[in-house]
């Protein structure tokens, strides 16, 4: 008996002598959003202030963006094929390298990267592989700003649940790296970046 | 807890007798601190919680009670989408099943993500007993490692430690001079574990989820390090309880929606990942390779047992939190992986054979329900623990720090020794009971005052009731 037939066999018989078994209980879409998200009437508008909440920073224009990055004194921004478009904003304000290499991964301290969408509920930014090819260039820069196309935001979790993309890997990015292992005070920057922002465009 | 020092019979009073006062004082703070946040955001977020718990709880019953047929279709699902699926019986299959596909794939250096299945199977001893060098990826569980300790929360390692014995543990693995900064300590682990994640061969995680219809693995961390164990290995290994199973992608809205705020207290753990196969060719990272292991290690026993609720379980610890057994005694009480009121009923049943030695465990509760009262998925805790000492006591298990009940058993069932005994009780009053040879009772004497003698006055006025109410008793 292979060890799948014995798990399998184990589970019908520990089922068997149930009398009966509980049915498939009805989960209505949205039955788990927060009681005051029929109140906020803009999708847009929550996103920014949940991200907020999260710690998420939010940029309504690559000049806003580039300037911070400016101020923080990026040293090489990590800005791919992809957002070749934003270029020329951010050429000559801040050092840019097009490519992504393991080389580099300590030197590129800021990456931008396309989003495939958000959360507005959540202030959450979706990644995906189709969106941001490089997994490690949204997650090993000090900073990651995820571009966020201002008509990809859903409004809930079950939203974006329902609307998930066929993707290999995708993950919900919600505020920066953290943790509380340390006598339970919160440091950001763990593992992946310290600083989480967005672009909205 | 001065009175259960004092008595020191069961076994998990010697751990909390032993236990630092700075170690309790911080367990305590952290886990009030948390069911705190916990309850002030299902408040405001939910007009009813408890509604939205008790739904959860039905999702994973009928998962588990139609396991055979999920389990299955989750394997199809993840199949089609190019991961490739294998089960383990025991725990050193589990262990095997990982340790051949490492060596097929020619990997010696692997990363691991926190999973509670992992240390359930002592994965990272056999590993290194194996040649295979796994290093813990969180910042907790890296701890735990190289202090050759063990997790004392589901959720949060080493709860137990303090700042000062993580730069002591740091020095001495050569991470730099004793620094107890929290800052410089995440720095330093950030930097360290950066060399590790890109050398590795493979990533082994657990999973939260598993999504029967979709095949997809739900991931939850806050530090980012699941993701990091999967961008640049090859290999993926997903070790996976075959519980973890639900039906579908709407399920995790309700069960990601109360996991992050029964956890830590947040909407959403930071990064929830969503792996759905290896990555597709044209990408740069990412494994080429997924394995998915589902383990058994005597789940199947608890899905026959009475106590088959508990592997509802989602691992948030919200129940830890709220014992005021796990505050006062802290992890390590437990004997086991899984410590507080899950782990005093999940442990004893997954230690097969080793019950016995773990019988006491569920006796270690006022069945106070508090437990039932925050768990996500509604598991009556409190029913299974007295389940469970019932099964003690039919097997026999010899019940250390539980008084001979013998006595009031005789007064209980003879209504004429009973009422005498009222009567006469009012002796108590004048002896000196805190001298009398009954360990028991002098233990707790010492630090409690008995009240002075009522007993008896019921029936009088009882009786008194009954003739001022006509003999109908209304």
């Amino acid at each position: 008996m292979t060890a799948r037939e014995k798990i399998f066999a184990d589970i019908k018989s520990a089922l068997a002598p149930l009398p009966e078994r509980e049915a498939r209980p009805t989960v209505p879409h949205g039955v788990a959003d927060p009681q005051w998200l029929s109140g906020e009437v803009d999708n847009l508008a929550l996103f920014k202030k949940r991200a907020k909440a999260v710690g998420t920073l939010c940029f309504d224009t690559p000049g806003g963006c580039v300037s911070w990055l400016f101020e923080q004194q990026t040293k090489l921004v990590f800005l791919p094929e992809e957002l070749a478009s934003l270029d020329a904003k951010f050429s000559g304000v801040v050092k840019l390298t097009h490519a992504y290499t393991r080389a580099q991964v300590d030197e590129i301290d800021a990456a931008l990267s396309m989003a495939h969408g958000a959360i507005a509920e959540t202030g959450t930014i979706i990644l995906t592989d189709a969106s941001t090819p490089d997994r490690l260039a949204a997650l090993a820069p000090w900073t990651h700003i995820a571009v966020v196309r201002k008509d990809t935001i859903h409004r809930s979790v079950a939203d974006a649940l329902a609307a998930m993309p066929d993707d290999p890997n995708i993950i919900w990015v919600t505020g920066p790296s953290k943790t509380a292992d340390v006598e339970g005070i919160l440091i950001q920057g763990v593992h992946g970046p310290g600083v989480q922002a967005c672009l909205l465009i | 807890m001065p009175c259960i020092i004092a008595m020191a019979k069961q076994l998990i009073d010697t751990y909390v007798a032993e236990l630092p006062p700075t170690v309790q004082k911080a367990v305590h703070q952290s886990t009030a601190t948390t069911t705190q946040k916990r309850y002030q955001l299902l408040g405001d977020d939910f007009t009813d919680s408890d509604a939205l718990r008790k739904l959860a709880g039905s999702i994973r019953q009928h998962t588990l009670e139609h396991l055979d047929t999920y389990l299955a279709q989750a394997e199809e699902s993840l199949t089609t989408r190019g991961a490739k699926v294998h089960y383990a019986v025991t725990a050193a299959d589990a262990c095997a099943t990982v340790t051949d596909i490492l060596r097929t794939a020619g990997i010696t250096k692997v990363v691991k993500s926190k999973s509670m299945v992992t240390e359930e199977i002592h994965l990272n001893d056999y590993l290194a007993n194996h040649g295979i060098e796994s290093v813990e990826s969180d910042l907790g569980e890296y701890i735990v490692q190289i202090d050759g300790d063990h997790p004392s929360h589901i959720v949060r390692p080493i709860i137990h430690k303090t700042r000062g014995d993580i730069a002591r543990s740091f020095e001495r693995e050569g991470l730099g001079d004793y620094n107890d900064d929290p800052e410089t300590i995440t720095r330093r682990a950030r930097k360290f574990m950066r060399g590790k994640y890109l050398e590795a061969g493979a990533g082994i995680t657990g999973a939260n989820f598993v999504t029967a219809d979709t095949g997809r693995l739900v991931l939850v961390t806050n530090e980012g390090n699941s993701r990091f164990c999967l961008a640049p290995a090859k290999v993926h290994i997903a070790l996976v309880g075959i519980e973890k199973v639900v039906p579908s992608d709407a399920d995790l809205a309700v069960l990601l929606n109360l996991l992050g705020r029964s956890a830590t207290g947040q909407q959403l753990t930071v990064y929830t990942e969503f792996i759905n196969g290896p990555r597709r060719n044209d990408r740069p990272s990412g494994p080429e390779q997924m394995h998915v292991v589902f383990v058994d290690n005597r789940r199947t026993e608890v899905l026959a047992s009475d106590c088959k609720e508990i592997l509802r379980c989602i691992r948030c610890g919200a129940c830890l939190n709220v014992c005021p057994v796990y505050r006062q005694a802290s992890g390590h009480a437990y004997r086991s992986v899984y410590p507080g009121p899950v782990g005093a009923v999940l442990s004893p049943l997954l230690a097969g054979d080793k019950f016995k030695e773990l019988a006491d465990l569920p006796k270690a509760s006022s069945l106070c329900g508090a437990c039932n009262e925050v768990c996500p998925v509604d598991i009556p805790i409190p029913d299974l623990l007295l389940r469970l000492r019932h099964r003690a006591h039919e097997e026999h298990v010899p019940s250390p720090g539980t008084p001979p009940m013998a006595g009031f058993a005789l007064l209980g069932s003879h209504p004429l020794i009973w009422r005498s005994a009222m009567t006469f009780g009012v002796a108590k009053d004048y002896l000196p009971l805190d001298k009398m040879p009954v360990p028991y009772l002098g233990s707790w004497l010492k630090t409690r005052t008995l009240p002075k003698w009522r007993g008896g006055k019921f029936r009088t006025w009882m009786k008194s009731r009954h003739g001022n109410n006509g003999g109908n008793g209304k």
